[in-house]
């Protein structure tokens, strides 16, 4: 009797839940793995870049074949039209970037949800044939990494500094609020994050001339709840790693990357970009903080927990923006909570996540030659001798970094971390009179051209690694790190190369198991779901966006 | 570019005001920044597709703009300490090849941020000069003297070149370097001394796209099953395929799977990528200074 009671118990918890089904854009969902949806940038809140799908497996993904092909529409024939058109004339800056789709899909109940900048699509994920397609008028963009999206709402950065949010049935604004002056020299082009009650955003801006922040909204009135300035004003911490609150109020290190979360600590997780002026550190003398670290913070309030720097005084353009990656294990019999990144200066970097303790630091580029060591707080020192010179400094690597902002993936069934590294330098140079810096500083940087190109797996918790796959064709930057990641409990890890291939790899070994070329170079990362009993892998090749499953 | 700067947005000093909510926790903060309207990148070439600026004009106008203009767009206009923005990125200036625009905009000014300034319209003509010189010195990144990064000494770099650099087994000042020193600018020189492959830009990207004609293409041996071979410069290669040019012009592309057919690329550039890492900023600065020498 008493067990009967029990299981009935038992029984109304299961059928409530089943009742009140999470939607798939809740704190409890993006907490784990994505299965049927992949509802943010990152398709969870780790930033891992996994899944724990296996239909689709080292076995048989050579019967990977294409499901459906959609191209970016870039009229406004039928599209729901809003901000300002531009006078007439030719385009702005960052128009020529325009329709490469460099945003993660937003994969939610059979639809398809993304942007590129200054448009948002709607695209049936079964078919591949466009819902509806939003487009805000006004200028150009360099990118725009997607959507956030919140119950049945979309929000979307602008070009020239708006937040926008839409009806996800209808593409339908629903208002939209400016983030910062459109003539100010920020950029918006981030993929909103949301956690609770939230909208999580970066603006950022590296012309020498702003300031930078993240901002928390309300999703349903787009009120702002708090903003926090990445370099500091009178009073706040971290003014004393600046020479005059001048520099500081200029010094940038926007956070343009999506946020990682982790719920149990509340504790988000914000990487930002170089100090300005970006080669030239003359006019701001320290370690101007908070650039170029990650810096871990209360959702609710913006409030600081700790930060860690990867690069102090950066002079290179080495933005740290690439994604903080949340990983939980056991080491030693204790459980640990862990944030890894490889970063665009050349080194891989292991943190305690909840302390912000430096745990591993480990070159990853061996040509990388900025700094002199590694202090006893686990914190590069930068090498004077290699800040821009009049007679020219030989780096390595370039401002376009040992790898870049596309997502790296880390694997738990192998404890592999992937991402793309490639080996080049550049001369850096300051003019014969560096002073009163704007912009670049008047840096000149001369890129002395690339001569390697890899795919690393490395153990996560040494940096030591694994194996390694070496490309051969050597193009410029984005062709060589580009291709973001995701690795699959089918064994799998689905990359690709500089000359355009999208690729599935024996995660473990680094077999090539399948291969496809798709026209033009992988511009964001690969996702997964499953939907009607099929896995799909969802990823964008340039104007084009490639569904590929079993069939 | 001109035409693309000139319809870029504002000119000169625009006063913002941010000042965030009062119930920010963090960071409450009050920004008042100068911004320049025009945030565009650096017009590197903006310079290249006017006329030149005439010199003896320029030199007047420098006189009349460090008296009237550098308290707040500096001495060189790049931008003050007072927060006058950098002139030699604004769309007004880059547009601007004789002076009327700024005739015109100088008698409005753009208060109160900048007041007007009632200058005789020669004068004006004469500043236009002088900043489009600043322009071009801006564009070339030396105060338009590339020789300004000779820091080293030629004699020791004569010694690195012909010792401890290795230079001279391949390298010879009398044969295929004949001449080096008046073929680039010294920067382009120094950016090839250590990869004649170097794409090197001012500033920005750049694209090292292969074959990069006369720069020394990468080649590759292809060797199929049947033993035969056939040779030529790399089109594009992958783990997935090889396509060369052949000595007569003609494309032969080949599928690859793992080591079938077997491939051997061929860098004729190695020796430099192999050095790299080993050159020293000291030797590379004594190199170019040698090597600017050699006529």
């Amino acid at each position: 009797m008493k067990n009967r009671s029990v299981l009935g118990a038992l029984c109304i918890l299961l059928g409530s839940q089943a009742l009140f089904a999470q939607s798939p854009t809740s704190v409890s969902e993006l907490s784990k793995p994505p299965v049927n949806a992949w509802a943010t940038y990152h398709g969870d809140f780790s930033g891992r870049h996994f899944s724990t799908l296996k239909q689709i497996d080292t076995t048989n993904v050579k019967g990977l074949s294409l499901a459906w092909i959609y191209r970016v529409n870039t009229s406004t024939e039928g599209a729901i039209v809003s901000g300002t058109p531009l006078p007439p004339g030719p385009p702005r800056r960052g128009g020529g970037w325009g329709a490469t789709i460099k945003s993660v899909p937003l994969a939610v109940d059979g639809v398809l949800y993304f942007s590129t900048p200054g448009n948002a699509y709607a695209v049936d994920a079964r078919t591949g044939k466009e819902i509806w397609h939003y487009v805000w008028q006004g200028r150009g963009a360099i990118g725009n990494r997607g959507m956030g999206m919140y119950k049945d709402w979309l929000y979307l950065e602008t070009p020239d500094n708006n937040i926008v949010s839409l009806d996800a049935k209808t593409g339908k604004e629903r208002w939209n609020k400016p983030l910062a002056p459109d003539k100010a020299a920020n950029f918006s082009t981030s993929a909103p994050v949301i956690i609770r009650n939230h909208v999580i955003l970066g603006v950022g801006g590296d012309s020498g001339r702003n300031a930078t922040w993240v901002e928390s909204r309300d999703p349903d009135t787009g009120d702002l709840q708090w903003r926090w300035y990445v370099t500091p004003s009178k009073g706040d911490p971290g003014i004393d790693t600046w020479p005059n609150e001048h520099a500081s109020s200029l010094g940038a290190g926007g956070p343009w990357q999506p946020i990682t979360y982790d719920p149990e600590l509340n504790l988000i997780y914000v990487t930002t970009g170089n100090p300005t002026p970006s080669y030239n550190g003359l006019g701001r003398e320290g370690i101007n903080l908070y650039t170029c670290s990650v810096v871990a913070m209360n959702p609710d309030s913006g409030k600081v927990a700790w930060y860690y720097q990867f690069s102090p005084h950066d002079t290179h353009d080495w933005d740290s923006t690439e994604t903080p990656v949340l990983i939980d294990d056991v080491i030693d019999g204790k459980p640990r909570k862990l944030l890894a990144t490889a970063q665009r200066n050349g080194y891989y970097f292991l943190l305690d996540r909840t302390t912000g303790k430096s745990i591993v630091v480990k070159q990853f580029l061996s040509l990388a030659n900025g700094y002199k060591g590694v202090d006893a707080n686990g914190v590069l020192i930068p090498d004077k001798d290699k800040e821009p010179s009049l007679g020219g400094v030989l780096i390595a690597p370039t401002s376009d970094g040992a790898t870049n902002y596309p997502a790296p993936s880390y694997d738990p069934d192998t404890g592999l971390f992937y991402f793309n590294a490639t080996a080049a330098h550049s001369i850096f140079y300051l003019p014969p009179d560096p002073t009163q810096p704007t912009g670049f500083g008047r840096g000149i940087e001369y890129h002395g051209g690339l001569y390697a190109s890899e795919l690393q797996a490395i153990d996560y918790k040494t940096g030591n690694v694994k194996w390694k796959h070496e490309y051969p064709q050597i193009v410029g930057f984005p062709n060589s790190t580009f291709p973001g990641m995701l690795s699959t409990d089918g064994g799998l890890l689905f990359a690709g190369d500089p000359s355009g291939n999208f690729i599935a790899y024996d995660a473990a070994t680094g077999k090539s198991l399948w291969h496809a070329p798709l026209g033009s170079l992988i511009s964001n990362n690969p996702e997964t779901f499953m939907m009607d009993g099929k896995q799909y892998i969802i990823v964008g090749s340039g104007e084009n966006l490639f569904a590929f499953y079993l069939q | 570019m001109i035409r693309l700067l000139s319809v870029l947005a504002a000119v000169g000093a625009v006063l913002l005001v941010w000042i965030s909510i009062s119930n920010t926790p963090t960071n409450l903060r009050v920004v008042v920044a100068a911004q320049a309207g025009n945030r565009a990148a650096p017009p590197p070439n903006a310079a290249h597709n006017a006329s030149a600026p005439n010199p003896s004009a320029a030199d007047k106008g420098r006189d009349t703009f460090v008296t009237n203009c550098s308290f707040c767009h500096g001495s060189d206009a790049r931008g003050g300490a007072e927060g006058g923005p950098d002139l030699t990125r604004s769309a007004l200036v880059n547009g601007d090849m004789t002076g009327q625009q700024l005739i015109a905009f100088l008698k409005v000014g753009r208060p109160p941020r900048m007041p007007p300034f009632n200058l005789p319209d020669a004068q004006v003509a004469q500043i236009t000069a002088f900043l489009r010189l600043q322009i071009e010195a801006n564009a070339n990144g030396h105060g338009g003297d590339p020789k300004a990064i000779l820091v080293g000494d030629a004699k020791q770099g004569e010694a690195y070149f012909n010792g401890a650099g290795g230079c001279s087994h391949c390298h010879s000042v009398t044969a295929d370097l004949k001449g080096i020193g008046s073929k680039y600018d010294a920067i382009v020189l120094q950016g090839r001394i250590v990869l004649p492959r170097a794409q090197g830009s001012y500033p920005g990207f750049s694209w090292n796209v292969e074959p990069h004609a006369g720069d020394a293409p990468r080649r590759v041996t292809v060797t199929q099953a049947s033993g035969q071979t056939i040779e030529g410069q790399i089109v594009t290669i992958s783990n997935y395929d090889v396509s060369l040019r052949d000595a007569t012009g003609a494309l032969h592309t080949f599928a690859r799977d793992g080591d079938t057919p077997k491939v051997v690329i061929h860098d004729p550039l190695q020796a430099h990528i192999d050095m790299i890492p080993k050159l020293t900023d000291t030797n590379m600065h004594n190199l170019t200074a040698y090597l600017v020498t050699v006529k």
